[in-house]
């Protein structure tokens, strides 16, 4: 029961309170771990005794995101296929998340990167605190956004500082005048291409968070959703409703540059979007500007073109379409095929931690539009990843297929 | 008083309760099922991949087209909406004329800010007309308003300046359009003459003394008509007009004239007027203008052709005046070009809609209390709509080749890209009305509404029949080339070259007697039977013709006596280059699902073109045996169809957002919630 522990499950009444426990490791998810959830969640959608599921961390992190380390350990020996295996397994907890007939409320009180995002953000309730951290840091580890990101990531609808507007593809109760009043922006863009870091009350403006709230009022929130015995999300909104508070965005949030990350990163390639940002670099840049140019020529080339144009793929595609393609791609990217970058990043990231990683191709200009493309085909000799037929999906859901 | 009429209403109340019959026993009192929405990729497979699919479909520049499509969801400009839980661009078709055309200008400011248009007239080469045509169709299914405003500046002011003038136009021009410094127009049709532009009145004649050209429009029916862009927001225009040097007509030559100053003031000497509202395009200020003897600088001829000195002679390289004409108006078939492949994406809109709907809703049930039948499981609306889908991917295929061959144009392909682009202008926008008006009744009343599309692209679209040349006269100038080029091979006695008329130097396609459903879908058949008709319909037409002639006829009047014929050849000519572009696609793949569903599609197109022209009986190339196997064969084929249907429509890789609320969760978007 080693692995069930990894994930401590607490049954309250008709929630099911579920803690990510894997403190050290940042409560990165594990292969066991996946598998655990997966379990879990199915079992749960089929018992009418639950009602509603709670999903947290242990410890300062929610979830710093895929466990990695052990795929690039498979890499090195050859057998990527294992590695595969570990995605194939994670994207399938993506799509059950992202079509779940129950509620599901994350509590992102710490870290949220990569994976974290994928089991939270896909889910209806998404609460942020003061603790909150979030990115999607895959360019510098030669990934590129995956766990369902070209799907929620292209449609941020942007900034708008105001948390009683809802994030229209995610929160409930849907609000048509959120979408007319929201400001669009390529913000998905750039969180998705930068690894830029956002607090709770970025999350919330942009619409990754649904509510915010001081760590120090989760206690008293989850005793009364312990107490909520329904599934209407209506009524968890409700509740939920009343516990948030509006925070305050910093000085420096990207909230503040919103026009310029629109003008920016609505380029049609990488390297216009880079040009376009050394143009205001030299109408009057500052650190905001040039940081955001370092993040982008620090990472790896390959990732930065294959993660734009999966972030505008997924723009126009359903949750499900988004995950398979993902997977296609991250097969290309474990497979080393075009290039080895991955390797490389997890080497120089989180093995040798020299933070000098040598991506191939070096230049952006050699990442050609050809090689690219490969990325977006089938790999020989491996099948497509299908989702299972989900029975009774709530309006909400259908809308994502 | 009152208390006793209480106590009579208690009394008949409660006699009616105590004398109804008693309530039986097994009344369940649990509420009947309400119908829900089940989308249809949840019981609908896809039997090949759809992604290669789109990418085979929209030939070319598919991330571009998606860059676009999401620059456009992303602004609040192209009046996104919720509905059913998805987001829905379309434009508000609710809005007034005049709202209409701001918002039009304002998303043409907000795409020019995005680059959508960089090098769209300072780039050559066939990848820069590719891409630029890819982002036009893309604008156009968002808003047929949004591509025209756009293909009148870019494709007709633009070109003209770029393929009629010279460096120096080029020079003070291309980049300002591009930038939209100035806003172009293009004024050719005059309310006398469309498309007849050789009839075209206005006049301009050369001033010497102060080295400028004189407009004038000399009576009513020369003012210029439809003029888009020219009622609101354009500041030139190029002006078609007869060219009068020294009392000597020289045809129709091209100006550039300018309409109004930079704050939007109509210049001295200009008169505008609106046309209208419209039956659709109503974001586009068709306008109408008189010039009253408006002076241009010399240097405002386009004098790629002919040129008129400073001190008045007039010269020009090519002394024909019909030839010169003929140079003038090669470079327009850019517009008919784009006509036919963005009348394609209109179709696939309004399938893709109606599919869609019709894989989601139910009605009749076959069997007493058994469930209600999806509509596309009826084999009534199968023949309704399977049919036009296969022909709308045929012709796709022949759209995508004929951009090629236009992009890759050569003085030796502009005949060709004449002929074909005339036949398939005609065609294609003629099967995207069919098909628009079938789509719409095909969903019932919900086609209607105008957030629902394929009722309103009705009248968007219409006008596509018409302009850049009426239909019925370009399907005319298609049998009159396919004449000229028969008259002179045999004259000359050389073989037939081009023009998909080689077939012709073989002997006549013979067709077995007996049609067995594998010889239907044979392609060798499909293709001799194709030829035949276009063989036999040429020699017909050309030996009429040339009958009456014998007889004194003139050669017009000869064609015009034989319209019947010409008609037809135009119809068997065209509908054969899309079967031979269709058969190209599908060679070029390898064997797997995809090449097998589109053999199917293929069929379809061959055989529906032939159940649906009564040529083949009335020449007797089939008989009344084969065309009854045929029809058979029709309906096998929709039932082989029927599983693909949801993949061939998801493969025309439209966003979900760009299509109407019917097409997905319908129960949801009509819900109370979301009164």
């Amino acid at each position: 029961m080693a692995s069930h522990s990894q994930v401590l499950v607490e049954e309250k009444s008709s929630v099911r309170i579920l803690t990510l426990n894997r403190p050290k490791q940042l409560n990165a998810l594990s292969f066991q771990m996946i598998s655990r959830l997966l379990q879990l969640f199915l079992a749960y959608e089929e018992d009418p005794s639950v009602k509603l599921v709670i999903l947290k961390g242990q410890g300062r992190a929610f979830c710093a995101g895929g466990d990695v380390s052990a795929v690039v350990r498979d890499i090195g020996q050859g057998n990527w296929r294992l590695g595969a295996k570990f995605f194939a397994d994670e994207y399938m907890l993506n799509y059950v998340m992202a079509t779940y007939t129950k509620p599901q409320v994350s509590i992102l009180n710490g870290i949220v990167m990569g994976g974290g995002a994928g089991v939270s953000v896909h889910g209806p309730f998404r609460i942020a605190t003061e603790n909150t951290v979030f990115a999607m840091p895959e360019t510098v580890l030669g990934l590129f956004p995956d766990v369902g990101a070209s799907y929620f990531l292209s449609r941020l609808p942007g900034f708008f500082g105001n948390n009683t507007l809802s994030f229209f593809f995610f929160a409930f109760p849907l609000d048509p005048q959120a979408i007319s009043l929201s400001h669009p922006s390529c913000s998905g863009e750039y969180v998705g291409l930068t690894g830029a870091r956002l607090d709770g009350a970025d999350m919330l403006a942009c619409g990754l968070a649904t509510h915010y709230l001081p760590s120090t009022r989760l206690t008293a929130l989850e005793a009364e959703l312990c107490r909520v015995d329904s599934s209407d999300p209506a009524l968890v909104s409700t509740i939920l409703d009343a516990y948030t508070q509006n925070p305050h965005l910093k000085q420096q949030s990207a909230y503040h540059r919103l026009d310029v990350i629109d003008r920016c990163f609505s380029g049609r390639t990488v390297e216009e979007i880079i040009a376009a940002l050394e143009r205001e670099a030299t109408h009057g840049g500052d650190d905001w500007i040039s940081s955001t140019i370092r993040a982008l020529k620090k990472a790896s080339p390959a990732s930065l073109k294959i993660s734009l144009r999966s972030i505008r793929e997924g723009r126009l595609q359903g949750v499900g379409q988004c995950l398979s393609r993902e997977y296609r791609m991250v097969c290309h990217v474990l497979k080393g095929d075009i290039s080895k970058d991955f390797v490389e990043g997890c080497r120089a990231i989180l093995i040798d931690k020299d933070k000098n990683p040598k991506w191939e191709p070096w230049r952006l200009e050699e990442m050609k539009d050809r090689m690219v493309e490969q990325y977006f085909k089938r790999v020989e000799e491996e099948e497509d990843l299908k989702f299972p037929a989900r029975k009774n999906l709530p309006a909400l859901a259908m809308a994502k297929l | 008083m009152s208390e006793n009429r209480a106590l009579q209403r208690a009394h008949i109340l409660a006699n009616h309760i105590l004398r109804s019959p008693p309530l039986p026993s097994s009344l369940s009192l649990a509420r009947e099922v309400c119908l829900q929405y089940s989308p249809p990729e949840l019981n609908e497979s896809y039997g090949f991949d759809v992604k290669e699919m789109r990418r085979l479909l929209d030939g070319h520049n598919t991330e571009d087209r998606d860059w676009l499509y999401g620059l456009m969801m992303q602004s609040n400009l192209f009046n996104r909406k919720e509905r059913g839980g998805k987001i829905f661009v379309s434009p508000d078709y609710n809005q007034t004329m005049e709202q209409q055309r701001e918002i039009t200008m304002k998303r043409i400011w907000y795409l020019l800010e995005k680059g959508v248009y960089r090098g769209w007239l300072t780039d050559s080469g066939p990848e820069a007309e590719l891409k630029k045509l890819a982002l036009l169709e893309v604008c156009g299914i968002y808003d047929h308003s949004l591509s025209i405003k756009l293909g009148v500046h870019f494709f007709l002011w633009g070109n003209a300046v770029k393929f009629f003038g010279t460096k120096r136009h080029h020079e003070k021009w291309l980049k300002n359009t591009e930038d939209y410094v100035v806003k172009g127009c293009f004024a050719m049709t005059e309310l006398g003459h469309g498309s007849n532009v050789r009839g075209i009145e206005t006049v301009t004649t050369y001033d010497p003394r102060t080295g400028e050209f004189v407009i004038n429009t000399p009576c009513e029916s020369a003012q210029k008509y439809w003029i888009g862009g020219a009622a609101k927001h354009a500041t030139h225009t190029i002006v078609f007009s007869q060219l009068n040097i020294n009392g000597t007509n020289q045809g129709v030559h091209a100006f550039i004239a300018q309409i109004r100053d930079e704050d939007g003031n109509i210049c001295p000497n200009i008169r505008v007027a609106d046309c209208g509202h419209k039956i659709g395009l109503n974001g586009v200020d068709n306008g109408r203008i008189w010039f009253d003897n408006l002076r241009i600088p010399r240097e405002n001829l386009l004098n790629s052709v002919a040129d008129v000195s400073p001190d008045g002679e007039y010269v020009s390289a090519i002394k024909d005046p019909d030839q010169r004409f003929g140079a003038f108006m090669a470079p327009l078939t850019s517009g008919r070009v784009t006509i036919a492949s963005s009348a394609i994406y209109s179709a696939k809109v309004g399938l893709a809609i109606a599919l869609r709907y019709s894989l989601s809703r139910r009605a009749f049930s076959v069997k007493a209390n058994g469930p209600e039948v999806l509509l596309l499981d009826y084999p009534s609306h199968q023949r309704r709509l399977l049919p036009l889908l296969a022909k709308t991917y045929a012709m796709s295929f022949a759209a995508n080749d004929l951009k090629m061959i236009y992009v890759k144009r050569t003085p030796e392909t502009n005949k060709a890209i004449h002929v074909v682009s005339s036949g398939l202008k005609a065609v294609l926008t003629w099967h995207n009305m069919h098909t628009l008006q079938e789509c719409r009744e095909a969903v019932g009343g919900q086609g209607v509404k105008t957030e629902n599309l394929v009722g309103q692209l009705k009248g968007e679209f219409d006008v596509q029949t018409t302009f850049e040349g009426d239909n019925n006269v370009l399907m005319q100038q298609v049998s009159k080339a396919l004449f000229a080029e028969y008259v002179s091979c045999k004259k000359r006695n050389k073989p037939f070259r081009g023009l998909g008329l080689e077939h012709m130097n073989s002997s006549r396609p013979v067709l077995p007697t007996q049609l067995s459903s594998s010889t239907l879908r044979c392609s060798q058949f499909q293709k001799n039977v194709f030829c035949l008709r276009e063989r036999d319909l040429l020699e017909r037409f050309t030996s009429e013709v040339a009958q009456l002639q014998g007889r004194g006829e003139s050669r017009e009047s000869s064609f015009l006596v034989n319209h019947e014929l010409a008609e037809d050849l135009g119809k068997a000519f065209t509908e054969k280059a899309i079967l031979q572009t269709i058969l190209d696609a599908e060679a070029k793949l390898p064997a797997g699902s995809m090449k097998d569903v589109l053999g199917l599609v293929r069929s379809m197109y061959a055989l529906i073109s032939i159940e649906e022209d009564p040529s083949f009986l009335r020449y007797g190339y089939l008989s009344r045996d084969n065309v009854g196997d045929v029809r058979r064969e029709v309906s096998k084929l929709c039932g082989e169809l029927r599983p693909h249907a949801l993949a061939l429509v998801s493969s025309f890789g439209i966003p979900d957002a760009f299509l109407g609320p019917i097409a997905f969760n319908w129960v949801e978007a009509n819900a109370w919630s979301s009164v």
